[in-house]
């Protein structure tokens, strides 16, 4: 064994110009078989990274809404009980989300004094309240309520700044609206039970409740504690709670019982989204699927977490499928080498096959000999390549992420989101983020034993064919 | 004992076929050293072939000690090939990318005998071939036509097999190497009781063997004339 294995690597080597070409050409392939392989792996991380980030929850819209931006028509109960019934789901929270305006600053803008102004917010608003935005517009809500007047999209068909009275020129004070949530529950419209910090979560769900969660920053903006009240659409509400969302713009927000909030602003009976639970997070793209049936593809539209994600996501898949598909076809291509370079070198070495045949070594030695001498060239070849790989994998895995989702931010670009929407697409790209590349032992061994199979797979056919020697072979001459 | 009988070997060249071998039937007692000679093309490399199962006879069968090698399976062709049969082939047929010493342990690598024997036994047959110490390491594609001429012979010895069959083993030597060789096959012989068959035109070699054929036309005749050499 040890003496065949010795040959074998002197066989390698018989021909040095020959072999070093064959090394070279190798680890070229296996150097870009590893490095698909662990880009293939880096990004296969990244995904389960990024799925994770949203665990098992799926959003399901009005088909071509998202937020407060689009259109469609609203989600109902009957949906509720509709998804509730599709297999794999555990639970389903429907919200209706609002956008509610400031009373002072519409009585102002009915008023007549600044028309245009007050009311372009971008998408407008569901109904009014007494409670003071604790967010200022800023350089960026004003550049957005600037776009959303131009548009003139306002549902109360607000003019725009251009012939917007005595607006023009001056500098347009406004408001942001605070959202409103109408919950059946006690989790938010991504599943996650509401982070209270002070008084009680909502526990009167009816149409008439006057029960209210108040944003942290919302309520010091307003002076709110516990017990307090205000008002949504001249109702009177009373603070149950304080929550705390995490971040200033979730903190700027109000939390309803749903059926109040419907009924509050004549919404009865619509939901803007459902949040579904799924069993677990393998069943996640299955059930997706079937609840988009259940609902019906052109009522609905269904995502797991945000779209930035499902892009983010979708573009890693797709590099992830193109690195997959590289690696084997890099391990096929050292295959064929193989096969080919050993085929070439049992045609040479017929007559010397022969010798050993008739002085008695058995088929099995010399097809072991061949296999062995073709794992050589392999080994060196995994080796050097491999070493190329560690360097320029990182390197080839970024190119390929960030030529992917440029492909797709400029698809996503074309369609919708044009102009001051929500700050716009390239959110996939920020999610995605920089991979980096690492070579971990299993990526690597695992790796080598694919090379090693392959090549031993293409060394086969060459070894069997020094079955078929006769050692008669060795009387001819060559 | 070795016994041919019948044993013909055709070849199919173009439209018409040879038959370098034609019914050939003969036999050796254990321990015989035996010549076979003849023209240039009169057959008797291949009558070699078929007595060391390089090549399956046309029709007839090759005896040895009473088993019919020309009905083994491959299996145990291998086995005799490697146990039974010493072959020195006219060509030598070394492994060129080997050093000598390293052909010679070849038969007895795949007989799976101990490396440290093998190379004690290869240095020791090398020794007899006269061959000295820094040839042995040397590849067989750096020696001469003699030297592989004698690194084949030692190992063809190699196993200490039953039958050796050599193809012009002196053809390649001069006279004093020739006797050698000659005198190193026939105490063989003597002491191992080994069956030597050599194929050669070298007359002082014919001269002392015991037993001389002559093959041509594809037919083989002994020869008994009256200077035999026992
Ligand atoms: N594989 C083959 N196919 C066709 N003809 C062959 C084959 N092998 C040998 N022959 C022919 O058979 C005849 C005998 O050849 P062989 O090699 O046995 O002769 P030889 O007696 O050993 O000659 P020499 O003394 O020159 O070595 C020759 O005519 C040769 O051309
Ligand atoms: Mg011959």
């Amino acid at each position: 064994m040890l003496s065949v294995l010795a040959r074998s690597v002197g066989n390698a080597f018989r021909n040095k110009v020959r072999s070093g070409a064959v090394v070279v050409i190798l680890a070229v392939a296996i150097g870009l078989a590893m490095s698909m392989l662990v880009a293939n792996q880096a990004v296969g991380d990244r995904i389960s990274a990024l799925k994770g980030s949203v665990g098992n929850n799926l959003t399901v819209n009005p088909a071509g809404a998202r937020g407060f931006q689009g259109g469609g028509e609203p989600l109902t109960a009957a949906d509720v009980t509709k998804a509730k019934a599709v297999a794999h789901v555990s639970s389903v929270t429907g919200t209706l989300s609002l956008r509610l305006r400031t009373e002072t600053a519409t009585t102002t803008a009915q008023a007549g004094t600044q028309a245009g102004t007050a009311q372009g917010g971008p998408g407008g608003g569901d109904g009014t309240t007494s409670l003071q935005s604790a967010v200022e517009p800023g350089t960026l809500g004003n550049r957005q309520n600037q776009s959303g007047a131009q548009s003139g999209q306002g549902p109360q068909g607000a003019p725009g700044s251009g012939n917007g009275g005595n607006g023009n020129g001056t500098v347009r004070t406004f408001t942001l609206p605070v959202s409103a949530t109408g919950v059946a529950g006690t989790e938010d419209a991504n599943g996650n039970t509401i982070n209270v910090t002070s008084g009680k979560q909502l526990s009167n769900f009816a149409a008439t409740s006057t029960q209210a969660l108040v944003g942290t920053t919302l309520a010091q903006k307003n002076n709110l504690k516990v017990g307090s009240t205000f008002t949504v659409d001249s109702t009177k509400m009373t603070v149950a709670g304080i929550f705390d969302g995490g971040t200033v713009f979730d903190n700027n927000g109000i939390y309803l019982p749903l059926a109040a909030a419907q009924k509050l602003t004549g919404q009865t009976g619509q939901i803007s989204a459902l949040t579904v639970k799924v069993d677990s997070i393998e069943n996640v793209d299955s059930t997706k699927t079937s609840l988009t049936n259940a609902l019906g593809s052109t009522r609905v539209d269904v995502t797991a977490g945000s779209r930035n994600l499902d892009s983010a996501v979708s573009s890693l898949a797709s590099v992830q499928n193109i690195s997959l598909i590289a690696f084997i076809a890099a391990l096929v291509t050292a295959g064929l080498i193989v096969l080919l370079i050993m085929i070439m070198v049992v045609r040479e070495r017929r007559r010397e096959i022969g010798v050993l045949k008739a002085i008695g070594a058995p088929n099995r030695t010399i097809g072991l000999q061949f296999v062995l001498e073709a794992l050589v060239l392999v080994v060196i070849g995994a080796v050097v390549g491999t070493a190329v790989a560690v360097f320029s994998s990182s390197g080839i895995a970024s190119a390929l992420v960030s030529a992917n989702t440029a492909t797709a931010g400029a698809r996503g670009g074309r369609g919708g989101f044009g102009g001051g929407g929500f700050g716009g697409f390239g959110g996939g790209a920020q999610l995605i983020g920089n991979l980096t590349t690492t070579i971990g032992p299993g990526t690597l061994l695992g790796g080598l034993g694919a090379v090693l199979l392959i090549a031993a797979l293409g060394a086969l056919v060459p070894a069997w064919l020094t079955a078929k020697v006769r050692p008669i072979e060795v009387l001819r001459g060559e | 004992m070795l016994e041919v009988r019948n044993v013909s070997k055709q070849f199919k060249s173009g439209d018409h076929t040879i038959k370098p071998v034609n019914d050939v039937s003969f036999s050796l007692e254990q321990g015989t050293f035996a010549a076979i000679l003849g023209k240039s093309g009169s057959g008797k490399s291949t009558l070699l072939s078929l007595l060391g199962a390089l090549d399956k006879a046309t029709s007839g069968d090759v005896m040895v000690d009473g088993v019919n090698v020309s009905t083994l399976p491959d299996g145990k062709l291998t086995a005799y090939r490697r146990n039974d049969i010493g072959f020195v082939f006219q060509q030598y047929n070394l492994v060129p990318n080997l050093t000598a010493k390293e052909n010679v342990m070849l038969p007895m690598e795949f007989a799976r005998v101990r490396r440290s024997e093998r190379q004690a036994r290869a240095a020791e047959l090398l020794e007899q071939v006269e061959l000295e110490a820094d040839v042995h390491d040397r590849k067989a594609n750096r020696l001469s036509g003699g030297q592989q001429q004698r690194v084949s012979i030692a190992r063809a010895l190699a196993n200490n097999p039953k039958i050796i069959l050599a193809d012009e083993p002196t053809g390649n030597l001069d006279e004093q190497t020739g006797e050698l060789i000659i005198e190193l096959l026939r105490s063989l012989t003597r002491t191992q009781n080994t069956t030597v068959l050599v194929v050669t035109h070298d007359m002082a070699l014919a001269r002392k063997t015991d037993r001389r054929f002559r093959l041509a036309k594809g037919s083989l005749a002994e020869e008994f004339d009256r200077s035999r050499a026992r």
